[in-house]
Parts: structure tokens; sequence; C-alpha cells
């Protein structure tokens, strides 16, 4: 009887030992960053919707200086302070990424928006590009488009594993993966080619 | 047959001028010479006394079995008139479903048939003589190939001629109880076909070819195609071949099996120096290759990459890769997939546009097999990678078990110091996964300054050196067992944790862990231009990212420690412009406005951390001093203590303003 008086508190003290402290993937951050990086490469017809808030502006440093009334020789060397960014949400605001989103927003207008629109291209269940169907495509642009699609596919790979990494949880890149898969079909334009559980539907 | 019934009922009006006639026949089936004519009427009318009478043939369906033709409601309506030596003449408009409108002329005559088709500008003449009963003779001029559309379906299902036309002799030979055979020399003009998948195409092709084909009854056909290509393109999967303008020589044998799919006993293709193949296989019947032994050569190798590799080049991420020189090379494909390369390469250098990496006068062998152990041997003079050049070197290779591995180590100079290779391992992306690589590496004495000058850092000196007892690639990812340490400013940098993503790919990607022992702050500070510091230097850059070769993340923290016999001095403008790196101010004992006074200061501790993170370097120093952070703490007299304020910097900006300080463009203020 004294015995079993003691399990629960074994038992307790068993649970205890097993908690483990999950981080939760941002789910909703990550949307909106996807959405907002997606819409800058698909471009024009949809507008990103915030600004986005940014680190400071490195011009601010004469008024800086009147208002701290203190010697800052950082501020006649025209460095201000930066705005410290709140944690845990999803920032894609890396040189990095930045770099590669705007080398796929070129890519998109000058080698694959009309691919896509003449239904060539459509969007992988993955995140990726796909090409659909080739016949559409002349000879030689079957291969500059070829090339251009594993091109872009390569920085897809690296951004949605740049992302991830950059957040601090390398282990979010297949997370990162689906919600970017997602965004890219929402942002497609009516008539684009998106996979579905491995079958092609028209947008 | 057909002309004979013609003739018959011609001879039978004509026998009777006296009056006007019509003649009728309804004939269910006509067969003859591998065309079967249904549901034919055929109408002949005379009038009386005229010289030309009025012929109509209508069909509702014409087929040619082996050629796979099918017409339907066909319809040939022409003057008919007589000619000398009892022959006939009869010209008039010939309409199908489905086909564009054409002229058929037709003359015949007791032991020849003439006919001539036309649409356009394409014209076919046939012509068939009673001696020889089995042999048709057709004569082609810019005949549109399309036509053909029905013969190519019979061999190839998927295949669409889209384009083209041919010009030329065609013989047909079609002895009872003897295979068809068909033999052309055509003159081809701008060819232009596909398959429905897009995956093999031909565009704009012009060729001269020789054609010979033969179908036996219950087998494949065969078919042998020797002749010249020039101009245009092709694309076999992520193969795409420009021609240019020299003409391309082709040899192909190929004998079509029962159950689908093509063997071929027999490919020549012949482009001069660039490339020449032989080689002999089988392919599947959607046109996929299953088995090929093919051996490869080019004496040339300069226009290969635009004229033949463009495709997979562009795939790899190499797209405009530079080839120079020579090789040969034999490979075995089974089952589908690449199981035996024999290579030989003859001075070839390797220059990737991107400045990515660059090999000279690669030579020697390369010998891999899934099966057996096959030894080779590579070597090179010279190249470099990324802005690193090194020099030659010689690679001993075994290929065992589907992994080529380095019999020995092998060594190469580099930065002015000794790389070594060992244990290195490779294994081609196979169904297990893709490209595999370990190695082992050691470093010996390579000079920091050439690594600095080659990737334009400011002027440091020293050598590198560690071991590296095992690298891994796979998944993109380059991983280091072990670590470097690298000989710089009289002390030490161990690099530990090393790791590279994409190290050829998007966006290449560095982390490490350094350590800072003892370093020689003057030295330091003097190739940064950074004022003088006396001291010596410890510190860490834990969790180092560098994305693109610029630093994205880390933690660091650099300190001074007092070493006995050394001096612990900082100069006024290194007082400068350590503030500027630290938002800092002067305080205590010293007002700014006196720093000017004095040429340097003594000082008992310096320390500056930054955490950087999302572009904002978050600064801290020694110790917190009230809202700031102490970077100096000055010791004897005049007393310096410098603080700093901004714990949060812009970094872009701070990298900026950094190398304006170091480069003298911003001169110190004194206020």
């Amino acid at each position: 009887m004294r015995r079993l008086v003691g399990m629960p508190i074994l038992f307790a003290l068993a649970l205890c030992a097993c908690v483990t402290i999950n981080v939760y993937f941002p789910a909703a951050e990550a949307r909106e960053a996807a959405r907002e990086f997606v819409e800058k490469v698909i471009g024009d017809e949809a507008q990103p919707s915030q600004p986005a808030p940014e680190a400071a502006p490195p011009g601010d440093g004469g008024m800086a200086l009147l208002q701290r009334l203190r010697f800052d020789p950082l501020v006649l060397l025209g460095i201000g302070s930066a705005h410290a960014q709140s944690q845990p949400d999803i920032s894609i605001r890396t040189p990095a990424i930045q770099a590669i989103q705007s080398r796929m927003e070129s890519r998109f207008n000058s080698t694959l928006r009309p691919h896509f629109d003449s239904g060539a291209l459509g969007f992988g269940g993955d995140g990726t590009i796909v090409v659909r169907d080739a016949s559409k495509l002349a000879i030689k642009d079957r291969v500059a488009v070829n090339a251009a699609v594993a091109d872009d596919n390569r920085d897809r790979k690296a951004v949605y594993r740049e992302i991830a990494v950059a957040n601090g949880h390398p282990e979010w890149e297949s997370q990162i993966r689906d919600v970017f898969a997602k965004q890219w079909i929402a942002s497609a334009r009516s008539g684009w080619w998106y996979q579905q559980g491995g079958a092609w539907k028209q947008k | 047959m057909p002309g004979r019934i013609l003739t018959l009922l011609l001879l039978a009006l004509v026998a009777c001028p006296g009056q006007a006639r019509t003649a009728t026949a309804g004939i269910a089936r006509i067969q003859a010479v591998g065309v079967e004519l249904r549901d034919v009427k055929v109408q002949l009318r005379w009038p009386a006394g005229a010289e030309q009478g009025e012929l109509h043939i209508a069909a509702a369906r014409i087929e040619a079995g082996v050629a796979g033709y099918r017409f339907r409601n066909v319809d040939w309506r022409c003057p008919v008139s007589r000619r000398p030596q009892g022959a006939w003449h009869c010209e008039g408009p010939l309409r199908a479903d489905g086909a564009p409108p054409m002229r058929l002329a037709l003359d015949l005559s007791a032991v020849t048939t003439d006919a001539l088709l036309s649409s356009g500008e394409a014209r076919a003449s046939l012509h068939r003589n009673a001696a020889a009963p089995d042999s048709t003779e057709l004569e082609l001029t810019r005949v549109p190939i399309a036509w053909a559309q029905a013969l190519l379906a019979q061999a190839w299902e998927a295949g669409r001629i889209t384009g083209g036309r041919a010009s030329g002799p065609v013989v047909v030979e079609m002895p009872a109880g003897r295979p068809l055979h068909a033999e052309a020399r055509l003159a081809i003009d701008a060819l232009s076909l596909e398959s429905t998948d897009g995956a093999i195409a031909i565009g704009d092709l012009d060729a001269r070819l020789h054609v010979d084909f033969r179908q036996p009854t219950g087998a494949g056909a065969l078919v042998a195609v020797d002749g010249s290509l020039r101009g245009g393109e092709l694309l076999y999967g992520n193969t795409y071949v420009a021609l240019g303008g020299a003409p391309v020589r082709l040899g192909l044998d190929a004998m079509q099996r029962v159950g689908g799919g093509w063997d071929v006993p027999r490919l020549a293709w012949d482009d001069g120096d660039v490339l020449s193949i032989e080689g002999a296989g089988a392919l599947a019947g959607d046109g996929s290759v299953q088995a090929f032994d093919v051996t490869a050569r080019s004496r040339d190798a300069v226009q290969l990459p635009e004229r033949y590799l463009s495709g997979w080049l562009g795939l790899a991420g190499l797209a405009g890769l530079g080839l120079d020189g020579a090789f040969e090379l034999a490979a075995r494909i089974d089952g589908g997939a690449l199981s035996a390369v024999d290579a030989t390469v003859n001075a070839l250098t390797i220059t990737d546009p991107r400045q990515r990496f660059r090999i000279d006068r690669l030579a020697g062998t390369l010998r891999h097999a899934t099966g057996a152990a096959v030894d080779s041997e590579l070597r090179w003079q010279g190249g470099a990678l990324y802005e690193l050049a090194f020099g030659p070197v010689r690679l001993p290779m075994r290929s065992e078990a589907g992994t080529l591995r380095l019999r020995e180590a092998a060594e190469l100079s580099m930065l002015g110091g000794q790389v070594r290779l060992d244990g290195f391992s490779l294994r081609p992306p196979d169904a297990d996964g893709g490209l595999r690589i370990g190695f082992g590496l050691e470093l010996d004495a390579l000079d920091i300054g050439a690594l600095a000058q080659a990737l334009g850092w400011p002027a440091f000196r020293g050598t590198l050196s560690g071991r590296i007892p095992s690298a891994r690639y796979a998944d993109e990812r380059l991983d280091f067992d072990g670590g470097l340490s690298m000989q710089v400013f009289d002390g030490r940098v161990d690099v530990d944790a090393l790791s590279m993503e994409r190290p050829f790919g998007v966006a290449p990607t560095l982390s490490a862990d350094l350590a800072l022992h003892d370093l020689d702050l003057l030295g330091f500070t003097e190739v940064f231009d950074f004022g003088s510091i006396t001291g010596r230097l410890h510190g860490r850059v834990g969790g180092l990212r560098l994305v693109d070769w610029t630093a994205t993340a880390f933690d660091a923290g650099f300190h001074t420690q007092p070493r006995p016999g050394v001096r612990q001095r900082i100069s006024q403008r290194a007082v400068q412009d350590i503030s500027s790196v630290g938002d800092a101010s002067f305080v205590t004992s010293l007002q700014g406005r006196l720093i000017g006074l004095f040429d340097d200061f003594g000082y008992r501790r310096i320390g500056i951390a930054c955490r950087l993170e999302n572009e904002v370097c978050r600064m801290s120093g020694l110790h917190s001093a009230g809202a700031g952070f102490t970077i100096v703490e000055g010791a004897g007299v005049p007393k310096l203590q410098v603080v700093g304020f901004n714990r949060d910097v812009d970094w872009p900006t701070l990298l900026e303003r950094l190398a304006a300080v170091a480069s003298g463009d911003v001169a110190p203020v004194v206020d």
C-alpha cells in the first residue's frame, strides 16, 4: 500500500522526463511570406499587400544627433541604429533570398511567363515548375525552357532551404516548401495549369 | 487491274462511234498491288462524234494496307481522249475527304500506265509497265513529306510530320509472295516532325538520303538509311543537336521487332572533327534507348557544347561551358541505364563561363563500370576553383562495383602550398540516390596572402594548414570532419564544423566555427588600415554562415589578453575607427575634443562582440556601462574609455562604412 502511494509521483516524474519543447511552425506567417514572395516573382497583376517593415534607412544621422544630443561618431559615419526585428515570424529579407527572388522574377518575365500562358509549363505539387506539354514549344525553345525550368527549380530549392535556415529552423524546409507549393498555385493566373494529386488541372 | 478495267470500258465505248453512249460499272471491291478499293463506281460518257468523253470514278474507300493509307469518298472527274497507238489520256481534279485538292493525270496504253498527281507545287508521277507488273516507279518533286504520315505511323505511332518536302525517285516492288521493297533517293527540304509528347523532334532539316525499306509479311520492317544531313535541329529527350552548315553523314540500319521497338545494328554519325559516333543497340516502342553500345570521338571539341551538349549543360546549370581539345568515349547502356564508360581524353580544357572552375589540358583515361574492376588515370596541367588557381595533378583511379576511387593519394600545388587528396570515392547518380563523393583532404602551408588576393580580401598574411580526415558530398551538401588551422598574425585561427551547401549551385553556403588564438593585433590593424593597436587578440566566430560568400549570421566576440613583454597601446586613429564601428562615445577622464592632443594611449582591455542575425548586428563589449557597453578600457594617464551605445546596428551599412574607414575614405572626426 505504501509503495502504491508513491506511484503517482513516479508517474508524474516520468511524464516530466518525456516533456519536449516544440517550436511550432508559424504557418500563417509563412503563408504571408510566401504570398509576398510569389506575387513579387509572378508580378504585375496582383499587388503585394503591405510594404515590408524596413530596416533603418542609413540617412537619418543628422536628426539622430540632434535628438540624442550626444557625440556619436557612428552617426557621423552615417550609421543609424537598426530597428530590432521581432523574432518568430518568417523573414524572407536576407540578401541571398532577395537576390534569388529578383533573379526568379526576371527569369519569370523574360522566359517562363508566356509558356505558362500557353500551357507548356505548369506548377508541380511540390513547389517546382514542370514542363507539362513540350509540344507547345518550338524545338529550340524547348531546350532553353528546360534549362530555365531547371535553373528555376534549383533557385526554388535554395529559397525554401534558405528561408528555413535564415529563420533558425532548417527542419522547417519541407513545411516551407509545402506552403510555397500551395502559394504558387493560389497565385497562378487564370488559365495556367497546376498539378494536384498527380493530375493536371487548369485554373 | 483497275487500269485494265478502265481500258476495257474505254474500248467497248469507242468501238461504237456512231452514237452517244454512257457506260456505268459498279464494282464492290477491287484489289491490286497492295491497294484495295471498295464501292467503286465508274461512269464514262462519250457524246456521239465527239473527240473526247468524260470519265467519273468514285470510290467510297481506298486503302493501301501495307503503307497504312486510308481515303474516303474519293472522286475523280476528267475529260478522256484518245492518243495514238491505242493510248488514252485523262486529266482532272481529284478529291477525297480530308485531303487537299489535287489533280490527277492518267495515261493508259496497252503496256504502260503513267499517272501524275499534283497539288500546288508538289508533283508525284507514277509509272508502271505491264512487262514488270511487280514494280512501280514514282518520281517525286517537292512532295509534302506529310503525305508519308501514314507510312511513318506504321513504324512509329507517336511520330507526327509537321513540314518538309521531298524530291527524287522511289521504286516500290511488290512481288507476289515476297516482301514489299521500296527504295528511294530523296532530297529532303526543311523536314519537321515530332513525337506527340514533344520529347523527340526534328526541325527544319535538309537531307539527301538513300532509303531502303523492306516489309516482310508477318515480320517487322527493315530500314536502311544512308546520306547526309545539313542545317536544322534535332531533339531527343534532353539531347539537342543544332546542325551547322557542313553536312553530317548519317548511316542507320533498323529492324522492327514484332512485339514493338527497334533493333539498331548500325548507327553511324559523322560530323567531321566535331563529333563522330558509331553504335548499335535497341530502342523501346516509345523511342527510348533500351541498350546501346556507342563510341563517340571528337577531334576538336570547341563546337561540341553548342552543337550537341547544350540541352544537358543547361539542365546541369553549366550552359555556355567551354571545351577545347579532343576525346574518345565508349559507353554502354543496359536496361536504360549507363553501365560502362571508357573515355580517353587528350589535352581537353574545360572552362565554366561563370568562372566557378577551370581545368587546363585534362588528359588520360577514365573508365567506369558497374561490374568488374577497371583502372584508369587522369591528369591535368592546372586549373582554378573560383579564383584560386591550382597546379598539375595525377589521378590514378579504379572503378569497382559502381564506385570510382583514387588508387593512391593525389597531390597538387595550390596557393604556394600543397593540397593532398586521399581516399577519394565517387558514386554516380543511380537508383539508390544522387551523386555521392567522399574524400580526405590535407592542406600544407597554403599562402593566405595569395588566398586573400584571389578573393579580394584585405592583404592578410600567413599560412593555412590542416587535415580533414573525411569530407562527404551528397544531396548538394559538403560536410567536413576535422578542422583546418590558419597560422596568421603570429597566432592561430582554428576552423571547425566546416560545411557547404550547394557548393557549385545557387547561393553557395559555407558554415564554420572559428577560434582566434593569440593574434598579433598590430599586424591585424595594419592589414585593415585601422589605425594601430599593439597587443594580442583572442576570440571566436561561432555559427558563421556565409551565403553567396557574404556573412549572414555569426556570433562573434574578440578581446585582448595581456602577454608579458607586449605593450598595450592604441593609436588616436584606431580609437576613432573603433568608435565608428561600435557607435561609441568617449567618457570618463577624457573629453572627445582632447583626444586630438595625443597620438596614442595605453589600454587595459579591449573587447567587442557582434551577434549577426536578420541583417542586424547586436553589439556588446567588455561589460555594461550605464546605457552602453565598454569597448576600450584605458590604463594610465590620460585614461581613455570608449563606450558604445547603439546595441543594434544595421549590418550592410556597417559593412559599407567599415570598408570606407579601411580605404581611408572617411576621415576620423574629432569633436
